[in-house]
Order: structure tokens, then C-alpha cells, then sequence
């Protein structure tokens, strides 16, 4: 059995960004689902997680959430990504890109070495 | 921005914190439930599904727990959680709630009070354009010719200005005067102002309906323009707000005049305590003050002259500029053949007058003047007394904190932090003061109606509004706040020192309060001793200075029996023969009335701070360099003096031969025989009021009478000449006086009804008792008497409550020494007097500071007194003796409380 990570919050919010722009408004049941499917379930995301990343994205004005039906005829909350959260997601991208490039600085080698 | 949007949506989860609740529950069942379905539609059965939903989940508590963190605001909370605490604690302990609440109400109450007057009798601006860029204008005297009303200048002189001044936009006059006005049958008497074409234009006044006026077609032609523009208010109160009042006629003096225009709604003029119900151009003059035309004279000033600054130009500059202009017009007025024959010096002084200016900003207005020393004087007071009440919760809020000690101590051994400790103390402070604010308005409202009923209301409209505005109220959170933070600080900064170890011991300090705390609270309460001398001081100078002025002969008799009333037969058309025959018969009719002893009527009203001084001179007695040749005139009525019970010193009465021009007559006051003739008697002699020096004088005296009242009793007795009214050129009004036998009150309507006889459409007009005039007259100086006898009796009380909260809780800390005295011999009476010696040290302290302060500020309300001086000795004593006698009645139960202390019980308590 493949161990499963908890996502961290601070790259949580990036992935539900990333995830209701390619997907559109979503619930958090299927923003969830997503994630870990994107992952490869390598990541598990509990709710205790995930709602409270949604809050504070909400609170920030990052996404917005209306009361609707899902396809299966369940009432349920959906998240949609505001302009404003367009932006901030572009920016983590490029921030989160240029974070990987100076670390992969720092081991160049290490595909060699294994 | 983000971090407040968030801050705000989480500070409404918590309004809303039952339905975020309840959604955030039911988003969650619906994430499980789609977790379900999932799984059912892999083939679990429904309790397998439900199983391994909510193991992959995580549990429904912990999750909603963790978006509640999220969702709140855990400080906001807490807050919310302390303010509830302290809302416990206070119910619990309801007579400290009660005194500190009531303290800050009443002294944050009489703060927002004074303050409301204040504003609105001092700071608050016209609502005008621009109004920072109003000045007012006026000159030094002397200006060798009569004055009528405060910084008055001619109106020739306002047309220079108005012309030649470079520094202004524009420049205006007004003058206030008494109207009759008609509408249909109905005449009543109203405040008018007559104003130059320019005034509103200048102000920036826009209509509420029809026009106002303006200088192309309201300023042109002399008794020309016969239009009124009527104020907002009056438009509402008179004439319903009806839109059809623009073009009606109406008469104004008996002359018909036609609405042009209603003036906008909240301006009420340039006096923001008298508003003009109607305006009038000012070259209507001579129809609107029958009788005086002005117009063209420069010897008479009369109009009040206002300018807008252009821009660029500053006080300072602006009057620098106009001071040449002035000059040189006084250059050319003095070759006026009028003034040729004026002696030397006063020509130099004549020349050397200087043109004044003052920002206008906020108007102008004689009460300003009169309360401009009273109001500050006040304003201070009552914010001493807010420092000392603020003191006072303070020292109780320490001795809480004292008493907190063991419970605080807890908390922290429990956990919590020494800044959640100060958050809950000044939070206890906040709420208080919060307390206090809130009752502190409603106690407001009340006192500012107080307050107005000590201005002088009768017979003009008085613009003040009792109601306290939106700054008012501003200014009283503010108060509230500082107060919080004054004495919130104090006791939470202590208690965060504390050592929580000794505290939970429990070791005899803690519980009875630390030296330290009881050192702070004992500077407070010197503090306040000191501020409680200052406010009794004063107090003291206050209340002596009204009953001065009290006990001031006023020169009439019996003024309780002295009725006055007035009427102006020329502003409803009588020519100057019928006025005078007007005038005669109803001195006749009034005597025949049952209860009536005697009647008389003069042009001027005494006491009513109305004067004409015209420059004398006296036959016999050539001017003399740097005399003042100045006298107070008056035309009078035969019986006039037997009326006020002034006695005739020499000589006779005015009688009905006095009248036409033939045989000019005076009588002169004893002040005036001094002056002049020093022994010699005066009857027989000659004066004059010719601007022709050269001519002879020609009105002979006929009679000396007693020093009486003029204007005000401040002021007090002038120089005066009488005159025979019926000896006069120009239709004046008339102040009459009757003297009655019965309660005067009762006359009222029987007076009314012998003016109506006579003339049925005639308004009768301040109609009172001279007694009641005389009281009017000391309207800022009851007020000031009375707020400052209640603010000193009211500190004393907070400064006694005070030393009796330290010297309760030196006795306390004392128990044991006290014990050991006592146990090794010490008498009761040396028991008794080592805790009223701590308690008179207090009051020295106090009084030491207090003493030398209030000698120092004296000097700030020397223009206030009367026949005290402002470092009396006396008041100072007896403002000495009542805080000594609270200090001691304060401190003596405590220190009884000390004697009555069993050696053996002490001994053991620790």
C-alpha cells in the first residue's frame, strides 16, 4: 500500500487555484477528487484541510462560492476562481516556478549520484 | 486590502456565527455524502461506503473545529469573551459600577454641554462659501462724532473701502435694526438687517426661491429699492414655506416693499446668536430708521463692515494694506469745516487711528464678546472636574486591581499571558467609560437646555439649537476614550507587575493593596485637592462677583414695582408731531389706570446696552487737551425720574412747557456736575451739542438728578444729559416706565389694552418688570456663578471621596502597627491624630500646588469680576477652609475606624 501525503496549506491553495481554473466552479468534494487524481493519489486531502483552505481563499477574495446542485442531484458549494484569483495564481505560478529552478540548482547532481 | 476584506468577512463569522455554522456543517454532509456515492457506485454496501468515506475524510469534528479557527477571529472573540466577563463582573459588583458610571456620566455630560454652547456661540463656522476668507473690519476712536452699536464704522467711510480696499474680493455692511412689518391687518415687530447690494453675493448665499440681491439692482438708488428677501426660518415659521410669497407686498415701517426671495435654508446671517428674520439694502436706510438717514454722514458710525479676502492675501497683510487707505480719508475728514476748530491733540489722536481687522470666520456676534472670557473660563472648569472624576475612577479601578490581586494571580498560574490580563483590564475601562458616555449624553441634552435658559432670550431670536451636534458628540467619544485610556492604563500596567507567587501566598500586602498602589492612588487625591482648590477659587471670585454686581445701586427704587414696556410709533408711519402726541396721551391714559402711581418714557431703554454718546460742550468751560468731552443722551418724558425713583438733586423736572424749540432745556446727572463744575452750581448754565464749535451753546440747565444706571451695571454710571422728548427733531421710539402700586404682572394686560386704545395696530414690545431687566442684564454672569458653585462643590465632593477611598486603605494596610501602638500604650487620641496628620499632609500637598496655580491663572478671568479682586485673599481662605473641612470630615471615619482597632485582634491578623 502506497503511503498517501497530506498536502501542505500553502501549496493547497495553489493546487485548488490551478484546479478551478483548468476545471471551472466546482465543489469541494470535487476539488478534492481532482487533486488527488492530478497527484496520481499520491496526496490525500481531508476536509479538515481542504474547507479551510477554501475559507481563507474566500476570505482573500481569491474564489467565490455559490450554494448549487451537483450532477448526481446533491445541494452543494461551488468554488469558481474571481479575477482576482486569476492573478494571484499567475503570480504564485511564476513564483513557484522560479522556487523550483533555484532549488534544482542546488542538485544538479543528484540524478547522477543515484 | 486583502488582509481588512478577510478581517472583515471573519468579523461578520462571528455575527453571523450561527448560520456560517450551519452551512459549514451542511457543506460538509454533502462532501461526505458525494464520498458515498462513490462508493456505493463501487459496489460497497451502504455501511461499508460510509466507513471508508469518513476514514478517508477525517472526521466531521475535528475538521469543522479547524474551519471555526479559521472562520472567526479567535482576538475578536476573546474580546467579545472579556466584555462579557466584565459585564458579569460588573453586575456583580453594582455600587462600584454605579459611582464610576455616574462620575463619568456627569462629568462627560457637562463637558459635551459646555461644550455645545461653546461651539455654537464661538467656533463653529458660517455656513457660507469660503468662510476662512471673511474678516471684519472696524477702527480705533476716536472718531469725534457719535457710535451706535460695537465696532461701527460711517457708512461713507464702508463706500472708501468698498471702492479703494485692493486687498478684498469684496466688502459688505450690515446694520441691525427693529422692523415693523405688516401683512394684511396683522403688524408685527421683527429683527431686520439692512444690508449693502453685495451682501449675499459676498457670502456666497444662493436663494431658496425667488432672488436675493445683488449690486446692480439692489445698491443704486438712495430710498430706491423697496424689496425684502426673507430668512429661511421666518419664510417657514410666517408664511407657511408658501412659494407665492415672491412679488407679494408687504409693509415694512408702514412703507409697502415687495418679497423678492427667501435666502437659503441653515443661513442665518453673520450673528450666530441673532438671526435677521428679513433684509433689507441698506439705502432703504432712511425708511427703515425713521428719522435718522446716515447715509452721508462720516460723523456717525453705525454699520458693521465685513470683507472677503482675495487670495493671497492674509489678515495681517490685508490690513496693512488698508491702513494707508484709512489714513489718508482721515486726512480729508479733517478739513471738514465740522472738525476745524478741534484742538491739536485730539486732532493727532484723530489721525492716528488705526483700522482693526479679525478673521470672521465664524461671524460676529456681541455674546461672543461677552462670553468670550466666560465660555473658556467654563469649558476649562468643567474639564477640570472630568480630570478629577476621571482621578477618582481611577483610584477605584486601583483598589480593584488591589483587591484583584489573588484572582489575577490565578489566571496567570492557570496560564494566562500578562497581555490577555491588561486586555481584560482595559477592556473593564473601556466599558465603563463606554457607560459613562452613553448616560453622559442623555444628561447633556438635559443640561444644555439649563444652560440656555441663562441667556438672554427676550426680544430677539436666538439661533442656538439645544440639541448636541454630530462634533458635540465626536468630541464627547473622544473624552470617553482619553478617559479610558487615563485610567485603564494605570491599574493594567500595575497589575502586569504582579508577582503572582506573593500574590497567591496571599501575603498581607497583596490582599490590602501594595504600598506602591497606595502611593499612586495618594498622588491622585493630591492631585485632586489641588485641582478642587483651583475650581473653588474660582467659584468663589464668581459668586462674589454676581452678588457685587447684585447689591450694586442701580440708581432706580423699587424696580419689582416697575413696569416697562415699548412701543415705536414711527416704524408704523407717525409722522413726528403725532408720534410726540401719541406718546403725551398715553402717559395720560396709563395714569388714569387704578394701581398706577406715576408713568414716564424715554428714547433709550436703560439697561438694555443701547446708547448714544454725542460729544458736549458747556459754556463757560473751553476744551481742555485730552478731555473727554463724551456724555451718555437720553430724551425724556416729564415724571420720568419720580418714575425710576431717581431723586432730583437741584432745580426742577422736565414739564409740559418744555416743548418746541424755543426754549432749549437739560438736566444733567451728578457725575456730570462733578466732572464739569466741580461745587459749583450748575442750574442756569448753558451747553451744546453743535458740530459748530464757534456757535454758543444754547440749552440751559435746568436741573441735577442722582447718579442712576445707564447701560449695564458693569459698565456703570456715566455722564449723562437729559433732554426734553418733546424738544426733539426725530420721530424715536419710546421706553415706557410705570410705577405701580399692585403686583406688576397683573398690570400686563391692562397696559396692553390702553396701547391697543390708542393705536390698535401698534406692537407693544418688551414689556417686563425693571427687576427682570436688571437680572437679564446678568445672564453671563449667573451662568458663570452658577456652573462654577456647582463644578467647585462637585470636585470638593469627588476630591473627599477620594482621600476617604486612601485613607480607608492606609488604615487598613496599617492594622497591624496600629495594633502594635495601641498594645504598647499609644492613646486613642495620638491613634486619631497620626491618621488625620497623613490625611492633612494630602491637603497640604494639595493646597501648596493649588495655591500658586490659582494665583497664576487669576489673571485669565480679572476681565470677568467685579468688585473683587482676582487674588483675593478672602475667597482663597474660605476655598481653604471647605477643602479642609472635607479633607477632615473624609479622613475621620477612617481614622475612628483606627481607634476602634483591638490591640489582640490586630496582633493576629496576617
Amino acid at each position: 500500500m502506497t503511503e498517501k501525503t497530506d498536502v501542505r496549506q500553502g501549496t493547497l491553495a495553489l493546487m485548488v487555484l490551478k484546479t478551478l481554473e483548468t476545471m471551472g466552479p466546482l465543489h469541494g468534494y470535487g476539488i478534492a477528487r481532482r487533486i488527488e487524481q492530478t497527484s496520481g493519489d499520491l496526496l490525500a486531502v481531508r476536509y479538515g484541510t481542504l474547507y479551510p483552505a477554501l475559507m481563507k481563499l474566500e476570505q482573500e477574495g481569491y474564489v467565490s462560492a455559490k450554494w448549487g446542485v451537483s450532477d448526481n442531484h446533491r445541494r452543494a458549494k461551488y468554488y469558481a476562481l474571481t479575477s482576482a484569483g486569476k492573478k494571484q495564481l499567475a503570480k504564485e505560478a511564476r513564483e513557484w516556478d522560479r522556487t523550483t529552478a533555484i532549488i534544482a540548482r542546488f542538485f544538479p547532481q543528484s540524478e547522477e549520484a543515484s | 486590502m486583502r488582509a481588512i476584506r478577510g478581517f472583515l468577512l471573519r468579523a461578520r463569522g462571528l455575527v453571523h456565527k450561527g448560520r456560517k455554522e450551519r452551512e459549514l456543517v451542511e457543506e460538509l454532509e454533502s462532501h461526505l455524502r458525494m464520498q458515498i456515492d462513490e462508493n456505493l457506485g463501487r459496489g460497497m454496501t451502504p455501511e461499508q461506503a460510509r466507513r471508508a468515506a469518513i476514514l478517508k475524510s477525517g472526521g466531521l469534528e475535528p475538521a469543522k473545529e479547524a474551519c471555526r479557527d479559521r472562520g472567526g477571529l479567535p482576538v475578536l472573540e476573546a474580546v467579545w469573551r472579556d466584555v462579557r466577563h466584565t459585564a458579569r463582573l460588573f453586575r456583580r459588583s453594582p455600587a462600584f459600577t454605579a459611582v464610576a458610571g455616574l462620575l463619568l456620566a456627569l462629568s462627560i455630560g457637562a463637558n459635551t454641554a459646555v461644550f455645545t454652547l461653546l461651539d455654537q456661540v464661538m467656533l463653529r463656522r458660517l455656513p457660507v462659501k469660503d468662510p476662512r476668507q471673511l474678516v471684519m473690519i472696524w477702527t480705533t476712536g476716536p472718531n469725534l462724532g457719535g457710535n451706535l452699536g460695537s465696532r461701527a464704522s460711517s457708512y461713507p467711510m464702508y463706500q472708501d473701502f468698498q471702492k479703494r480696499g485692493e486687498a478684498f474680493s469684496y466688502v459688505f455692511c450690515r446694520y441691525s435694526t427693529p422692523l415693523s412689518v405688516s401683512v394684511g391687518n396683522e403688524a408685527e415687530r421683527v429683527t431686520g438687517e439692512l444690508v449693502s447690494g453685495n451682501y449675499f453675493q459676498a457670502l456666497g448665499v444662493a436663494p431658496a426661491i425667488g432672488r436675493l440681491f445683488s449690486p446692480e439692482s439692489d445698491d443704486r438708488v438712495y430710498k430706491g429699492h423697496p424689496v425684502v428677501v426673507l430668512s429661511h426660518q421666518y419664510w417657514v415659521t410666517r408664511f407657511g414655506a408658501d412659494p407665492g410669497v415672491v412679488g407679494k407686498k408687504i409693509l415694512v415701517n408702514s412703507y409697502p416693499m415687495v418679497i423678492v426671495g427667501v435666502s437659503a435654508a441653515g443661513f442665518s446671517g453673520i450673528d450666530p446668536a441673532r438671526s435677521p428674520q428679513i433684509r433689507v439694502p441698506i439705502l432703504m436706510k432712511p425708511l427703515m430708521t425713521p428719522g435718522s438717514d446716515q447715509l452721508r454722514n462720516r460723523r456717525n458710525q453705525w454699520v458693521q463692515i465685513f470683507a472677503r479676502l482675495k487670495p493671497g492675501y492674509a489678515v495681517g497683510s490685508a490690513q496693512a494694506s488698508l491702513q494707508p487707505l484709512f489714513s489718508q480719508v482721515l486726512q480729508a475728514e479733517v478739513t471738514d469745516p465740522d472738525l476745524r476748530t478741534v484742538p491739536k491733540s485730539v486732532r493727532d489722536q484723530f489721525l492716528a487711528r488705526r483700522v482693526l481687522m479679525e478673521q470672521a470666520a465664524n461671524g460676529y456676534s456681541d455674546l461672543r464678546r461677552s462670553y468670550s472670557t466666560a465660555l473658556p473660563a467654563l469649558m476649562s472648569m468643567v474639564g477640570l472636574v472630568l480630570l478629577i472624576a476621571c482621578f477618582n475612577v481611577a483610584s477605584l479601578l486601583i483598589a480593584r486591581a488591589a483587591a484583584r490581586r489573588r484572582e489575577l494571580a490565578v489566571r496567570l498560574a492557570l496560564g494566562a499571558s500578562r497581555g490577555q490580563l491588561v486586555r481584560q483590564l482595559l477592556i473593564e475601562s473601556a466599558v465603563l467609560s463606554a457607560m459613562g458616555g452613553a448616560a453622559g449624553v442623555f444628561l447633556a441634552v438635559a443640561m444644555i437646555r439649563g444652560l440656555l435658559g441663562f441667556l438672554p432670550a427676550k426680544g430677539m431670536i436666538l439661533a442656538l439649537s439645544a440639541a448636541p451636534d454630530w462634533r458635540v458628540l465626536a468630541l464627547t467619544v473622544a473624552l470617553t476614550f482619553l478617559t479610558t485610556l487615563l485610567f485603564g492604563l494605570a491599574p493594567a500596567w500595575r497589575t502586569a507587575r504582579v508577582d503572582h507567587w506573593s500574590a497567591l501566598k496571599g501575603a498581607e500586602s497583596a490582599v490590602a493593596g501594595g504600598g506602591g498602589a497606595a502611593r499612586l492612588r495618594k498622588s491622585l487625591v493630591t492631585a485632586q485637592v489641588a485641582l478642587s482648590f483651583l475650581l473653588l477659587a474660582g467659584a468663589g471670585l464668581f459668586v462674589r462677583t454676581l452678588a457685587n454686581l447684585k447689591q450694586t445701586n442701580p440708581g432706580f427704587r423699587d424696580i419689582d414695582n416697575l413696569i416697562t414696556f415699548q412701543v415705536d410709533p414711527a416704524r408704523s408711519g407717525y409722522s413726528l408731531d403725532r408720534l410726540k402726541a401719541f406718546c403725551k396721551q398715553l402717559q395720560e391714559n396709563i395714569r388714569s389706570l387704578p394701581g398706577v402711581k406715576s408713568v414716564g418714557f424715554a428714547w433709550i431703554p436703560v439697561l438694555s446696552g443701547r446708547e448714544a454718546d454725542w460729544d458736549v460742550a458747556v459754556e463757560g468751560y473751553p476744551l481742555k487737551e485730552g478731555d473727554e468731552r463724551q456724555v451718555f443722551v437720553n430724551r425724556l418724558s416729564p415724571d420720568y425720574f419720580r418714575t425710576m425713583g431717581v431723586a432730583l438733586l437741584e432745580g426742577r423736572d422736565f414739564n409740559d412747557r418744555d416743548e418746541g424749540a424755543r426754549l432749549p432745556v437739560a438736566i444733567v446727572n451728578r457725575s456730570f456736575v462733578e466732572r464739569i463744575f466741580g461745587k459749583e452750581n450748575p442750574i442756569g448754565r448753558h451747553l451744546g451739542f453743535n458740530s459748530d464749535p464757534t456757535a454758543k451753546p444754547d440749552i440751559e440747565i435746568v436741573g441735577v438728578v442722582e447718579n442712576a444706571l445707564n447701560e449695564g451695571v458693569r459698565e456703570g454710571v456715566r455722564r449723562q444729559v437729559f433732554l426734553p422728548f418733546a424738544q426733539t427733531e426725530f420721530p424715536y421710539g419710546s421706553a415706557f416706565y410705570v410705577r405701580t402700586s399692585a403686583a406688576s404682572e397683573s398690570m400686563f394686560a391692562a397696559l396692553r389694552r390702553k396701547v391697543a386704545e390708542l393705536g390698535p395696530t401698534m406692537p407693544v414690545y418688551e414689556m417686563r418688570t425693571l427687576a427682570n431687566q436688571l437680572d437679564e442684564t446678568l445672564g453671563t454672569e449667573r451662568l458663570t456663578a452658577t456652573l462654577s458653585a456647582v463644578f467647585g462643590a462637585l470636585a470638593t465632593l469627588l476630591a473627599a471621596v477620594g482621600l476617604y477611598g486612601v485613607m480607608a486603605l492606609v488604615v487598613a494596610r496599617r492594622t497591624r502597627e496600629i495594633g502594635l501602638r495601641m498594645a504598647l500604650g499609644a492613646r486613642r487620641g495620638a491613634v486619631l491624630w497620626m491618621v488625620l496628620k497623613e490625611a492633612l499632609g494630602v491637603l497640604a500637598v494639595g493646597l501648596s500646588v493649588g495655591i500658586p496655580a490659582a494665583y497664576w491663572l487669576s489673571r485669565y478671568v480679572s476681565s470677568q469680576l467685579f468688585g473683587v479682586a482676582p487674588t483675593d485673599i478672602r475667597t482663597a481662605a474660605a476655598a481653604s477652609v471647605i477643602l479642609a473641612s472635607a479633607a477632615a470630615a473624609a479622613a475621620l471615619l477612617p481614622a475612628r475606624r483606627a481607634c476602634a482597632i483591638d490591640p489582640t485582634q490586630a496582633l493576629r491578623h496576617e
